[in-house]
């Protein structure tokens, strides 16, 4: 009978212990205080808004429009090289990268991301103004279609000899997505040319004008389609888009007097697109600016230079060569430098992605190759830098004139590559050691060895 | 400060203790062993020569103080000490000082070692004690077989990285579980920067209040931690207070450190400019028509750099940074007192510590005051009340020491060119040097965290009515504030481009843990005993965090951020977890412990999975046979203990991020001067516990009154459902805070086997002279079994340049092109194609990456430790082995470049004198130096055999004896002189950097351990 009340008591004691502090499986619940569940976090117009934000914010991203991406460019070309000052841009300058090596694959892929979130997004399902989610819908369009674009040109196989694009990624991949849309193969080149052209068809239609330049707009879009056109030797379509962005009367070649220190200011009457950066929000170190130059030794990195041979571009009286300055590093070598585009050494400055002037010189070279008056739009440039009127005009005085106005932009390496050019070993300086001929393997960037981990179905391009 | 601080503890102290004097009265008793009562047993009152002995029925009186000590002792059985209390009575049991009845505490409870079933280590406090170190999982390393130990840095404080038994995780934490006082503890880096030093939360416990450490192993000894003890758990018990008179102990401890190992010996001013003018002829010689080196260095002076011929110009001074930089004979001190005392009813443990360590290497060192105040009083008869409280403020001035920041002093040794001089000719700092000049930034820049941590562990006991049924309720708090203080200078250095830069972060972070037990013992007959317990714990923690940012100070020297221009980054957080478990556990002793078994189930809830798998069940069971109490073997006199045990279970773990089963959207992010968001997690709602099957086979043995004892263990550890983050074609485009793009799945497999060996000697074995030598050694063998595979079933690899996670390897095995030589007619360096024996080639990028046949894991590890006392001398050594594994130099991409990396923009090491200078130089470790900069080439010439030896510990004191104590009125006196880490030998000649790598094999520009020498003395009156 005491063993049977012992028991009870046990009993009783084990329920009373439980009870006490006993916890279900929502006890369990971590608190989200910094996130949103990404089901149910997107229920209005303004949620789409601060997406299409985060969507630019990736592109400010220093290994993108931050800064690599613009770099990359120029330090493969006969106007950069790194001089080394911080180990930085030598691989990229010196054509020895690998699988190994990063660059915006990833990057390109999360601002796809972002914006394939929105563009999958049902409108009608959305609180708030629909022609404003129709906008950013739009803009949605554009930066995809702009990212695959760089993947294209970074990636493709165009240059090689092989018929490879990128992945050109529609849909929102997340958990619940299949394995089909999960492991991509690469789209052809056309393929990929074909919806970029199809995209930005449609944020031209979606967006609306709009004159915050920080983000994409109606203009923009076509902009960027004679960008395209142009890459693909498409003149009539180039022709035609630069012509809509002329017509819309909404900007304007910035005058030689307001040249350098339209760079200091933002939203100027030339940009038509541009990312911002401001004191708060910059790529700090890791910025444009402070691989330029190296403040005369201050303490930024300053590894990419100007090749000597820039100093001799720019006739006298040409306000562009005001650009260009010396610099001298730590170790008491004086370099050419890059001093009047993206100025601020903190990377304060919003960064032009396009501008009115490249649309002028689209134009000249799609109306060059269709028999058009390519000579009147050159000197719609010269007219305004100080420098001397062409009488005539050849494809070289184009592609000299862009690499003159765009120089430290990022052009240069697909203006050579475009028109079938070999990247010539014309300075000692330069970080290869001969001259990389149009179709070497090097022109084509390795996909990264973990995206080839990771997925099977993703074929490297030849070399790697 | 600190004399203040010891004047207050004495006041406490004070009034603590004087409950305890009282009257003298008469005690009387009986004593009495297994058999009955024991006649002519010595009863002493401890510290006095007041003494007597037991009649014929064992029966005793004597006269005695109140709090005063009763020693009971007898030829053959252990002493046993009673405090005198209220009662009059006291009676003692003696018995057999044969059996050992070592107690081994396991976290929750403790086991008396013969009856334990798996695999554990304990040190007590012996060990730890006097070992003066900032972070207490520091004396650890040699002294249990199957830990490896590898220290991140020989910044005091820094944490380390533990492994027990091999690695049972891809990418998730591979860290044992830490448990303090029977409470699951976090422990890991609390650093609020990765570019500096880190900091262990452990560094906050002072080793000499601890009473002991055991680790736990395998499936049985760690199951009561089942859900989170995969990796090995690490219970950490404090001391308590002992009955008796109040005593005191007081040590102090006084010395110096250098660094162990020195690393590499750079290139001189005068070998650099020539490596760098050899460069220019290799590259230029024939295009410009340079005829020899001397004609190449006049080109370089011409064309490519001035700073050769301005050096000669200034006389060729060799700036040796190396010893710039260096803190030599750096203090370590540490002083703690402490007192315990108490009667029946209550006894306290009281402890004040002050421990300063400088660093090695200029600014920076490591600070920390410990208090304690453990209390424990008997409420009633059946009720015990415990308390048991530390508090301690931590500081640690620390540095850039991660990755090779160029302001960091230990990077400057390796990129720094010896031609710049740290001072200018005025003898002023000089602050034009190529990087930051670190003895500047030592003085200028601050990067300070202050740590302060209260624990407060109570608890309370119930004898119930019920008869052996006991109930224990635990209400544990851990609070600590964090606060980190970042500032560059203006003027020089890295805040110089943004004319000054601060950057403060603030972090509390709160656990608590309640627990409620019960404990039931059942004793059937003489032979068969019960030990249940049923408990149930919850577990949550928060964690609040704050920092900012600022540029654009107003004015030098001051470094608040009030006084910055600029502010760039406000940024605040809030994150929490939370576990809850029940757990019951079953131990069986059979027939005097013949047999026993063991059974534990163990079932845990975890806020890191999604709701629908959010519960894992643990469990193990164990068994141990005790053979030497076997009537068979009752004649093998020889044979002081046998023990064969076994045992076998599943454990878990659940170390990801927290978050990782949500698809989340981030808003951290801004453009244009509004907030924005973004896809920040992918999500996996089935995530889940990671689990391991443990196997452990041991036999224990003591063979000639334990001369000789030991034991001997098989594992094998089978993980599976890895939490592995598996990487996703990067198309999805969902990058975490790193840029890595993955999906946390439950996936892959991995085994972890070996063999453990524990023995030791007791050569000499007397009253004078004690003789005893005893080691450990484990063997590991790592292999990854499975792995996920994508949709046309081929494997996800992990590769990086150097590593690579493949199935049918060690994890992170190295994967690299194979080094093939220096081709002696080009001075090219060359690569096997395929790995060793296939054709070479002199394009890197034409070299495949092969397996190297080792990981960063030691195989094999072992500890040897050597006991001699004579007379009061004594002399106690440890070496710590460990080997098996490759560890890789990193940055030789610039050290080690035959570039302009090494001779123009850099420094090289001056192993690259080795190199090829004309065709038919054959058997150079390096090729020919070209002027130009080559890309990150990773192959094995840089990856090196890990083994090394380490003398960890020698220890040469005096125990001043009980006679002349006497005299001097103390009841202890110690005096001892500790030498750490005085020897090291490493096998590869090659690795000169020191072997104690990270757990991921890369050597890095870290301060090294130190090698110290530390006087030291220890009073107890």
């Amino acid at each position: 009978m005491k063993k049977i009340n012992n028991l009870y008591k046990i009993v009783f004691a084990l329920i009373f212990l439980v009870i006490l502090n006993a916890c279900t499986t929502d006890d369990l619940d971590p608190a989200l205080k910094q996130n949103k569940d990404s089901e149910t976090g997107i229920v209005s117009v303004d949620n789409l808004y601060a997406l299409i934000k985060g969507a630019y914010s990736r592109m400010t991203n220093s290994e993108y429009y931050g800064r690599d991406y613009i770099v990359t460019n120029e330090v493969r070309t006969d106007n950069c090289f790194s001089n080394g000052n911080s180990g930085r841009f030598t691989t990229q300058a010196g054509f020895t990268y690998s699988a190994n090596t990063g660059y915006i694959w990833d990057n390109c892929y999360s601002v796809i991301s972002s914006a394939n979130l929105i563009i999958n997004t049902d409108l009608n399902s959305l609180e708030g103004d629909l022609d404003e989610g129709n906008h950013i819908k739009g803009q949605a369009y554009a930066i995809r279609a702009l990212a695959h674009f760089d993947l294209l040109k970074t990636y493709g196989q165009q240059h090689v000899g092989g018929n490879l694009g990128v992945p050109y990624i529609t849909q929102f991949l997340s958990s619940t997505s299949s394995e089909e849309e999960l492991y991509r193969s690469r789209n052809t080149i056309e393929e990929v040319k074909n919806f970029i052209l199809s995209d930005l068809g449609t944020a031209y239609d979606l967006m609306s004008v709009s004159s915050n330049k920080e983000f994409f707009s109606k203009y923009a879009a076509k902009a960027l389609e004679s960008r395209v056109a142009l890459y693909f030797e498409m003149w009539g379509e180039a022709k035609a888009a630069a012509e809509i962005v002329i017509n819309s009367g909404k900007y304007s070649i910035i005058p030689k007097d307001n040249y350098i220190s339209s760079w200091e200011s933002n939203q100027n009457v030339n940009s038509i697109f541009e990312l911002a950066f401001s004191a708060t929000d910059n790529q700090g170190i890791n910025g444009l600016a402070y691989i330029y130059r190296t403040d005369n030794g201050v303490g930024s990195y300053g590894d990419v230079s100007a090749l000597p041979n820039v100093a001799t571009l720019y006739e006298e009286g040409d306000v562009r060569a005001d650009i260009l300055g010396y610099d001298t590093n730590r170790r008491g070598n004086t370099y050419l430098v890059n001093i009047g585009k993206y100025p601020d050494n903190q990377g304060y400055d919003n960064i032009p992605l396009i501008r009115y002037e490249e649309v002028i010189l689209n134009y000249a070279e799609a109306l060059f190759e269709t028999g058009g008056d390519a000579l009147t739009q050159l000197n719609l440039i010269t007219s305004n830098r100080g420098a001397t009127a062409y009488t005539s005009v050849t494809k070289d005085d184009i592609l000299n004139e862009r690499r003159k106005e765009l120089i430290f932009e990022g052009f240069r390496f697909d203006d050579l590559v475009r028109t079938g050019k070999d990247i010539e070993k014309i300075e000692l300086e330069q970080n290869f050691l001969n001259t990389i001929p149009y179709g070497d393997y090097r022109l084509a960037w390795p996909i990264p060895q973990s995206e080839m981990d990771a997925n099977s179905n993703m074929e490297q391009n030849t070399g790697y | 400060m600190k004399t203040k601080f010891n004047g207050i503890l004495t006041l406490i102290l004070a009034l603590l203790v004087q409950f305890t004097f009282a009257q003298e009265k008469t005690i009387s008793g009986t004593v009495s062993d297994e058999s009955g009562p024991l006649p002519g047993v010595n009863v002493i009152v401890k510290g006095t020569s007041n003494g007597t002995q037991t009649d014929f029925d064992g029966n005793y009186t004597i006269k005695a103080n109140t709090g005063d000590i009763l020693v009971f002792s007898y030829v053959g059985m252990t002493t046993v000490e009673k405090a005198i209390g209220a009662s009059n009575t006291i009676n003692a049991l003696l018995s057999s000082s044969n059996i050992l009845e070592e107690v081994v505490i396991m976290g929750y409870g403790s086991q008396k070692k013969t009856e334990l079933t798996g695999s554990t280590v304990q040190i007590k406090s012996d060990e730890i004690a006097q070992v003066p170190v900032a972070s207490v999982d520091q004396v650890l390393q040699g002294k249990v077989a199957g830990l490896v130990f590898s220290g991140n840095s020989g910044t005091p404080g820094s944490t380390t990285d533990i492994r027990i038994r091999g690695i049972s995780s891809i990418t998730a934490g591979n860290e044992p579980l830490y448990v303090i006082d029977g409470v699951p503890m976090n422990n890991s880096n609390i650093s609020a920067t990765t570019s500096g030093s880190s900091l262990s939360a452990l560094s906050s416990i002072n080793s000499n209040n601890i009473e002991s450490i055991t680790v736990l192993k395998d499936a049985s000894a760690t199951a009561a931690y089942g859900a989170r003890g995969a990796n090995g758990v690490i219970v950490i018990t404090t001391k308590t207070g002992k009955e008796g008179k109040t005593s005191f102990n007081f040590t102090s401890s006084y010395g110096f450190s250098n660094d162990a190992t020195d690393g590499p010996d750079v290139l001189t001013g005068q070998e650099r400019m020539e490596l760098a003018y050899e460069a220019v002829y290799n590259t230029y010689g024939p295009i410009y028509n340079l005829a020899n080196v001397e004609e190449a260095g006049e080109f370089y002076d011409m064309y490519l750099g001035e700073e050769y011929a301005a050096w000669r110009e200034a006389g060729s001074p060799e700036a040796d940074w190396d010893k710039r930089i260096k803190n030599n004979d750096a203090p370590v001190q540490e002083y703690n007192i402490s007192a315990t005392g108490g009667n029946e009813d209550s006894n306290f443990y009281a402890a004040f510590g002050y421990f300063k360590q400088e660093a090695t290497v200029i600014g920076s060192e490591f600070e920390r005051y410990t208090g304690n105040l453990n209390f424990n009083k008997n409420l009633t008869e059946k009720l015990k009340f415990s308390t048991l409280n530390s508090a301690s403020y931590t500081y640690q001035d620390g540095l850039l020491e991660a990755s090779s920041y160029f302001s960091s002093p230990r990077t400057v040794k390796y990129f720094m060119p010896p031609i710049e001089q740290p001072y200018n000719e005025d003898g002023t700092l000089n602050l034009n040097t190529t990087l930051p000049n670190p003895l500047w930034i030592a003085e200028e820049d601050i990067d300070d965290s202050k740590y302060t941590r209260i624990i407060s562990n109570n608890s309370l006991e119930w004898e119930t009515p019920i008869e052996n049924l006991k109930f224990t309720t635990r209400a544990n708090i851990d609070y600590i504030v964090y606060n980190y203080k970042r500032y560059r200078n203006p003027i020089s250095g890295d805040g110089s481009s943004s004319n000054g830069y601060g950057w403060q972060a603030h972090n509390s972070n709160t656990t608590y843990v309640f627990q409620n037990s019960l404990d039931y013992t059942l004793q059937l007959n003489d032979s068969h005993k019960f030990d249940f317990k049923v408990l149930q714990e919850y577990q949550t923690n928060r964690d609040y965090y704050l920092e900012a940012d600022a540029d654009n100070f107003s004015d030098v020297g001051l470094t608040n951020l009030n006084t910055a221009g600029n502010p760039t980054t406000a940024n605040s957080t809030y994150y929490d977890w939370h576990v809850a478990s029940y757990m019951g556990t079953i131990h069986y002793a059979g027939f005097d412990s013949k047999y026993i078994l063991d059974a534990t189930y163990r079932r845990e809830g975890n806020s890191r999975f999604g709701s629908d798998n959010r519960w894992g069940n643990f469990w193990s069971v164990g068994a141990a046979w005790n053979m030497h109490k076997e009537n068979f073997l009752q004649n093998a006199d020889f044979l002081t203990n046998l023990k064969l045990r076994a045992s076998y279970g599943k454990t878990g773990n659940a170390n990801i991020s927290l978050n990782r089963y949500q698809s989340l959207l981030n808003f951290d992010a801004d453009y244009a001067g509004e907030g924005a968001s973004y896809p920040g997690t992918f999500g996996n709602k089935d995530l889940t516990w990671e689990t391991s099957n443990t196997l452990d086979l041991g036999i224990d043995f003591g063979l000639f009154d334990n001369r000789i004892s030991g034991s001997l263990a098989y594992f094998n550890r089978k993980s599976k459902d890895l939490l592995l983050d598996v990487p996703l074609s990067q198309t999805t485009g969902i990058p975490d805070s790193n840029g890595s793009i993955y999906q946390t799945k439950n996936i892959g497999e991995m085994e972890n086997k070996g063999f453990e060996m524990e023995i030791n000697f007791d050569i000499v074995r007397s009253e004078d002279f004690n003789l005893s030598l005893g080691g450990n050694l484990a063997t590991n063998k790592n292999e990854v079994t499975k792995l996920a595979k994508d949709l046309n079933g081929e494997e996800i690899n992990i590769t990086t340049s150097t590593r690579r996670v493949e199935s049918g390897h060690p994890v992170y095995g190295w994967y690299m092109p194979t080094w093939a030589g220096v081709d002696p007619d080009t001075g090219n360096e060359t690569w096997y194609i395929d790995g060793k024996g296939s054709e070479t080639t002199s394009n890197f990028n034409e070299a495949n990456q092969v397996w190297q046949g080792e990981s960063a894991l030691p195989k094999l590890t072992a500890g040897l430790n050597l006991h001699v006392d004579f007379k009061g001398f004594f002399v106690d050594a440890n070496a710590y082995y460990s080997g098996g594994n490759k560890v890789y130099e990193d940055w030789a991409r610039y050290t080690n470049g035959t570039d302009v990396y090494s001779v123009v923009y850099y420094q090289g090491v001056d192993a690259l004198l080795d190199r090829w200078q004309q065709p038919g130089d054959e058997g150079t470790r390096y090729g020919k130096f070209e002027y130009t900069g080559r890309p990150w080439m990773s192959h094995s010439k840089f990856l090196y055999d890990g083994d090394y030896i380490r003398l960890k510990n020698v220890t040469f004191g005096y125990d001043f004896n009980n006679e002349m104590m006497d005299t001097i009125g103390l009841d202890g006196l110690r005096v001892f002189v500790r030498g750490t880490n005085l020897y090291t030998w490493v096998k590869d000649d090659n690795l000169k950097y020191d072997p104690e790598v990270d757990a991921t094999g890369f050597t890095s520009l870290t301060t090294p351990p130190v090698k110290s020498i530390i006087f030291g003395i220890n009073v107890k009156f």
